[in-house]
């Protein structure tokens, strides 16, 4: 009995710690896929599918016929075509005052945008970044492709 | 005379060659809004920097920073980014659901919204829903606050009933805090009884 408990204790244990350190990493979700989409994360990659969470600092990529949509936090929507690269930066959000800064960079490929809040709330605190350029996003939609 | 003529040639392709090198590297596009709003985006900093701000203005940057500007039709656009604009995820939407005083039961006219919230997620892949749960300012802060998370509770018990994975609902209660309808403490509004939902 106590032994059931203890276990119990540390099952219950370990899902609040791991919700704690998830909740807080995470900045969005990948919605779509299609073809070969990959995830390098502290330096290992593996396959995406939809459902799975993003965190600042993944990397994601297409691969020839891939392509995915993700929803982030404040509502931004970041779609990329075949052969892209992507890099979540930089993402703070504060969901009460609705005020952050992203950076995110796109080394090659395709990249489709809907600003979120960040964007709405302070002109230019979402930014796009490119091997030649930086984006400053004041809204809304738009789109950037990097040829190599 | 034929090796020269053919170091000429080596020389007109390797300018061609660095020439091409030096075009568009990066190019941007804005694109119209959905609802129709001002849109605007700045490409590069400082001396060098251009504003698109009319729906299909476009800038290409190449590898030295110089900027070109121009507008194309919006089939160009469609074309380039075909794929990426397949994959844009639908839009976030909010719903709002009100309450009778001091009861987790939604208003009669509130019933329809809910019918509409549930539909919504229920077409969405990999879906996520944020609750969160409003009071008045009739009773205690505590009691509120209570009520409030009991609120957000019973809207996220009716998603999990409808089959959505309860580790992509979020139900928080933020009591009394974040009125919609500003009043003096202990006053009814039923406008301010309500449960906030953001459907991702």
């Amino acid at each position: 009995m106590k032994f059931v408990s203890q276990s119990v204790l540390a099952v219950i244990f370990a899902v609040l710690t791991f919700d704690s350190v998830s909740g807080a990493a995470e900045i969005g979700q990948i919605k779509n896929i299609t073809g070969q989409v990959f995830l390098l994360r502290n330096n290992q990659q593996q396959p995406v599918k939809p459902g799975d969470i993003v965190e600042e600092a993944d990397v994601i990529s297409t691969g020839t016929n891939g392509s995915f949509g993700m929803t982030l936090i404040d509502n931004t929507r970041i779609s990329a075509g075949p052969n892209s690269r992507i890099e979540l930066k930089q993402f703070r959000f504060n969901p009460t005052t609705q005020e952050g800064e992203s950076l995110t960079q796109l080394h090659r490929g395709t990249l489709a945008i809907v600003s979120g809040q960040i964007a709405k709330r302070s002109p230019d605190a979402m930014k796009v970044q490119t091997p030649t350029t930086i984006l400053g996003v004041r809204g809304t939609r738009f789109a950037v492709k990097v040829e190599e | 005379m034929i090796s020269v003529r053919r170091l000429v040639l080596h020389a007109l392709a390797a300018a061609l060659f660095v020439s091409g090198c030096a075009t568009a590297n990066t190019f941007v596009v804005l694109l119209p809004e959905e609802g129709g709003a001002a849109s605007a985006v700045a490409v590069g900093s400082d001396s060098r920097r251009a504003v698109l701000d009319k729906p299909y203005n476009t800038a290409a940057v190449d590898t030295r920073g110089g900027i070109e500007t121009k507008t194309i039709t919006a089939e160009e656009a469609n074309r380039t980014f075909a794929e990426a604009l397949a994959a844009q995820p639908p839009p976030p939407l909010s719903f709002t659901l009100y309450f009778e005083t001091n009861s987790l039961e939604v208003t009669p006219s509130s019933r329809s919204v809910l019918g509409a919230l549930l539909a919504e997620v229920g077409k969405r892949q990999a879906v996520e829903v944020q609750v969160t749960g409003h009071t008045d300012r009739v009773g205690s802060e505590a009691d509120n606050d209570r009520l409030s998370l009991q609120r957000a509770e019973a809207v996220r018990a009716m998603l999990i009933q409808r089959g959505i994975n309860s580790n992509f609902l979020r139900a928080v209660g933020r009591g009394e805090r974040e009125p919609l309808i500003p009043t003096p403490d202990e006053q009814a509004e039923p406008r301010n009884r309500r449960v906030e939902v953001i459907v991702r």
